[in-house]
């Protein structure tokens, strides 16, 4: 097969670009062209292959394939694909322009070479996937990307900090994998890199805007921000032991707030941070195994979660409802959908021949073999709350429980097509594992997940689980309360922020007008005095009138802007604050140093 | 849930409980040793998290759902 050395985000980047001169009814077909071109192109790329630009004294790497990125670029255009063909009856041109540049931005980061190319990744992505959340047009939904895209800009910021650092201590933008806590120029970047991964505490921005983002650009947010980031932890930190605790940390944390919430896609949101937690897990134990463990569940979990939100999604779309409290007994209007969402629901909660059972156990199998009994235990118990949230909480309350005599609209073909093709995969990969397996990032490795004790294992966790749900499933209904999480704390720095700032301005502003009116006033008063007739009345038009109404209004916007009624544009500022402390924080290291 | 979904279960349990006794096969973990541990794990494990979230939830984490309107 001929190969082209050509970076896939490339293909992405036209197509957002070219997007707006195609006509209304074709757009949504063409849409595909960049994913299945960047799919081939990335199937051909071999091992090694670099592209390079010389860039100020900098040499900027757009392409640079390896062992691990590789399988990461695969799996990110095979879901833009599957996720375009979901939005094939969408006609909003500002979904499928931000959905390119987002897929671009992901697939920048993957293949990028150096840490400034994975930058400009970064950001391309937190701005595109932020209009796919305003997209949905609500108050709240605007309300809340904002804050989505405010807490990007500072995970960015902590990112470019740590990049700063490192390319002032090295002198190099090459990207390197650090050692466990090497320097501080590494944990500014892990802590910006764990913005996207969404570890605890700088995971709410993903419970909080996934339910609110729209009923397609879901699909696209579940597959990229949180796995891109993974591939940057994995080839960066692989090994980094507080990433152990952190994952187990994630994946329990998720679960309990599943149990918790009443938001259909929320609930998916938050088992989104479980699942992630145990890549996260497996980059900690940082062996080959724990690696390709990673890598593989990454591949599966975009598969089967792309599902579960396009059930999710259906429901919404033929509802216009998302809430458990609202939602029930429309399984005999939707029953090819919900079994679409059940293969989903299967393989995230590892049943045997489904694409999480031979994912997920490798990563719980390697924590076993580096002797961490604790860890591999609360990973497992992790493992019960997925299947009892995602398997049977949320299908069983949407679906079947008490009768909400909703009746659903009628499902367009091209969502069922696109569910169908993520629960073929999703299956497929459950049954020939090793398809898989010999292309992950250390092929070599031993692991056959049909093992008696793992089928054992996975038969009596399930039915138990089922038994205990079936007891208390009156429990588990969804209740009419919000779930709150840190997004409480985000929001309170925000207003701190206001109230801080708030002050001083208006002092200015106030001392300002103040100055003006007494000490120019008077002076123009005084010259205009000296000159006569016709020139003082021009003069004091120009001055006494225009100006100050400049200057007045420009202080009064600021005032405005920063005032509590516009709390969401006024929490730009926080970003503002961010930037200046790390750069203060930079600035006095350097002198230290 | 209708009967024979029940028997299947009961069945299915049974059949690795045999397995586990009287197959020796490989067990990696020093809990894959414990016949059963699995069925106390995923019952008493589910249990667990089904009434500790909801306590935490109770405790501070549930709010009403118009918790942010004046905020």
């Amino acid at each position: 097969m001929m190969t082209f050395n050509i970076p896939p985000f490339l293909f992405f980047l036209l197509g957002g670009l070219l997007l707006p001169l195609i006509p209304k009814r074709l757009r949504g077909g063409i849409f595909l062209i960049p994913p299945l071109l960047s799919l081939w192109i990335v199937f051909g790329l071999e091992q090694g292959t670099r592209v390079t630009l010389d860039f100020l004294h900098f040499e900027l790497i757009f392409l640079q394939v390896t062992n691990l990125n590789w399988i990461f670029g695969i799996i990110f255009s095979l879901i833009s694909v599957i996720a375009g063909v979901y939005a094939l009856h969408i006609d909003d041109l500002r979904q499928q322009v931000a959905a390119s540049f987002y897929a671009a931005g992901a697939l920048c980061v993957t293949f990028a070479g150096d840490f400034l190319v994975l930058y400009l990744g970064w950001e391309m992505m937190a701005v595109a996937s932020t209009f796919l959340i305003w997209a949905r047009g609500t108050t709240e939904a605007i309300a809340t990307g904002m804050r989505y895209f405010l807490f990007h800009i500072f995970g960015g910021v902590l990112l470019l900090g740590g990049i700063l650092l490192h390319v002032a201590d090295t002198g190099s933008l090459e990207l390197t994998s650090f050692a466990d806590g090497e320097s501080l120029a590494a944990w500014l970047i892990l802590a910006g890199v764990a913005v996207n991964v969404a570890i605890p505490p700088l995971h709410a921005w993903l419970s909080e805007s996934y339910p609110m983002a729209t009923v397609t650009g879901a699909i696209f947010m579940s597959a990229l921000t949180t796995k891109s980031a993974v591939y940057v932890l994995a080839s960066l930190f692989a090994g980094w032991q507080i990433l152990i605790f952190m994952g187990v940390l994630m994946a329990l944390y998720g679960v309990v707030y599943a149990v918790l919430a009443n938001d259909i896609r929320g609930i998916l949101a938050y088992h989104i941070i479980s699942q992630v937690g145990y890549m996260v897990a497996g980059v900690g134990i940082g062996t080959e195994m724990a690696v390709n463990g990673t890598t593989a569940h990454a591949f599966s979990h975009i598969l089967y979660k792309a599902l579960l939100f396009m059930g999710a999604g259906v429901v919404l779309h033929t509802t216009g409802k998302s809430k458990l409290t609202e939602l029930g007994g429309i399984y005999n209007k939707q029953k090819l959908v919900f079994w679409l969402y059940m293969i989903g629901a299967f393989s995230i909660s590892g049943f045997p021949l489904f694409n999480g059972f031979i994912s997920k156990s490798i990563i719980v199998a390697s924590a076993g073999y580096e002797s961490m009994d604790v860890a591999a235990l609360l990973l497992i118990l992790a493992s019960i709350g997925t299947f009892l949230h995602t398997g049977l909480k949320l299908p069983y309350w949407t679906w079947f429980g008490k009768e909400s005599g909703i009746t659903p609209d009628k499902t367009p073909a091209n969502m069922i097509w696109a569910m169908g093709a993520a629960a073929f995969l999703c299956t497929f990969f459950g049954i020939f594992p090793g398809v898989l397996y010999s292309k992950l990032p250390y092929p070599e490795m031993v692991y056959n997940p049909f093992q008696i004790y793992h089928l054992i294992e996975m038969t009596q966790l399930l039915i138990f689980t089922f038994i205990a749900f079936w007891i208390f499933r009156k429990k588990l209904d969804g209740e009419p309360y919000l779930a709150v999480d840190f997004e409480y704390f985000y929001r309170w720095a925000g207003k701190l922020v206001l109230i801080i700032a708030h002050k001083p301005i208006a002092i200015i502003d106030g001392w300002w007008s103040e100055m003006y009116s007494r000490l120019g006033m008077s002076i123009s008063r005084f010259s205009a005095s000296v000159v006569a007739g016709r020139a003082e009345k021009g003069f004091d038009n120009t001055v006494h009138n225009r100006l100050p109404a400049g200057i007045y209004s420009g202080g009064n916007f600021l005032i405005k802007f920063l005032r509590a009624d516009n709390r969401d544009m006024s929490s730009s500022i926080l970003y503002l604050l961010a930037i200046t402390i790390v750069f203060i924080i930079l600035a006095l290291i350097r002198i230290m140093a | 849930m209708k009967k024979w979904h029940w028997i299947t279960f009961l069945i299915l349990t049974l059949i690795t409980v045999l397995i586990q006794v009287l197959v020796d096969y490989k067990k990696p973990n020093e809990w894959d040793k414990i016949p059963l541990f699995y069925t106390f794990y995923g019952f008493i494990g589910c249990t667990l998290i089904i009434f500790i979230s909801k306590w935490l939830g109770k405790l501070m984490i549930q709010k009403d759902e118009k918790f942010y309107d004046d905020f």
